[in-house]
């Protein structure tokens, strides 16, 4: 295997991942003195995308709608693109591994519990102050305890929805 | 360099990693919770070690930015609800099989069914707007 495959073909060994992922923390302060953080960048695109006018923490949190967290936001999905389009993936698929491959629901359905888990991903990371790159990954990274209880959380959460979606609609298997 | 060009950059190699370990991969989330799996604890936990050994080797620099002002790391204090937020947020993420950043990875890798995650997101942030104006302490 050539250095250009290992790089952009194939899937990376799970620390490669990890090694690219946490120098994010310190370059992002050595850079531009900022936290790492994803999910409060749909703050700016609610802002942008739906009626704010009432709304004080949209308008003052979100002052600037197309602020630096939209361009990061563009970054994650431009990245990601040049990676599937490296490997060859199909440019468009409804797939979502175990779960598409088992049920039989119809578009809507599937749309429609995918917008649900949604939900409950932005409510509850703005209730929490943040989500797994904010918190699990910065602020673990700096050592604050309150991201350790969030993170732990995060993962009690995971565990049980996950769980309730193998036993009551993937038929129990562990995959 | 504008911040906004650089965070395109900084987001770009985030997605592109995102993508090369599997982290936008629905299988590997729902395995990781249901304890299969758990390439991607290894590759958040990487992440926290590596992320931790910068932010020190920046201290040991004196904690100074590229441009020479003082770093300033801000710390996400509990409040009353952080845990209950907590604990929907994990929610979500075992039902999507993703997070914010992954379902981004998941959109440009063209999973169109994260485009429905994402609109949840923002539905859920504007959700989140509306508690905040009845509360200010959520």
């Amino acid at each position: 295997m050539t250095f250009i495959e290992v790089v952009f073909v194939e899937r990376w060994p799970f620390w490669a991942g990890g090694v690219v992922i946490g120098l994010l923390v310190p370059l992002l302060y050595y850079a531009f003195n900022t936290a790492l953080g994803v999910s409060t960048g749909y703050g700016n695109l609610a802002r942008i995308l739906l009626p704010s006018r009432r709304l004080t923490w949209l308008q003052e949190r979100f002052k600037e709608a197309w602020g630096w967290r939209v361009y990061f936001i563009g970054g994650i999905i431009l990245g990601s693109f040049l990676s599937a389009r490296l490997t060859g993936a199909p440019l468009w698929t409804g797939e979502m591994g175990v779960l598409t491959e088992t049920v039989t629901w119809s578009g809507p359905v599937l749309a429609i519990y995918f917008f649900a888990g949604g939900v409950l991903l932005g409510l509850g990371a703005r209730i929490a102050g943040g989500c797994t790159s904010g918190h699990s990954i910065h602020g673990m990274a700096n050592g604050h305890l309150s991201s350790v209880l969030v993170t732990l959380f995060f993962l009690v959460g995971g565990i049980i929805s996950a769980n309730v979606l193998r036993l009551l609609v993937l038929g129990g298997g562990s995959g | 360099m504008s911040k906004k060009l650089g965070f395109l950059g900084f987001g770009l190699i985030f997605g592109f990693a995102l993508s090369r370990v599997g982290a936008s991969d629905f299988n590997l989330i729902y395995f990781m919770f249901t304890g299969v799996d758990l390439t991607l604890v290894g590759v958040i936990g990487t992440a926290i070690v590596i992320g931790a050994l910068g932010m020190f080797v920046l201290r040991l620099r004196g904690a100074k930015t590229a441009g020479g002002q003082p770093i300033t790391v801000k710390r996400k204090d509990l409040k009353r609800w952080s845990l209950l937020g907590a604990l929907i947020f994990g929610l979500g993420w075992g039902l999507a099989g993703a997070c914010p950043g992954t379902v981004l990875a998941q959109i440009g890798e063209g999973k169109w069914l994260g485009g429905f995650t994402v609109l949840g997101m923002i539905v859920g942030t504007y959700v989140y707007a509306h508690l905040k104006s009845a509360n200010p302490d959520i």
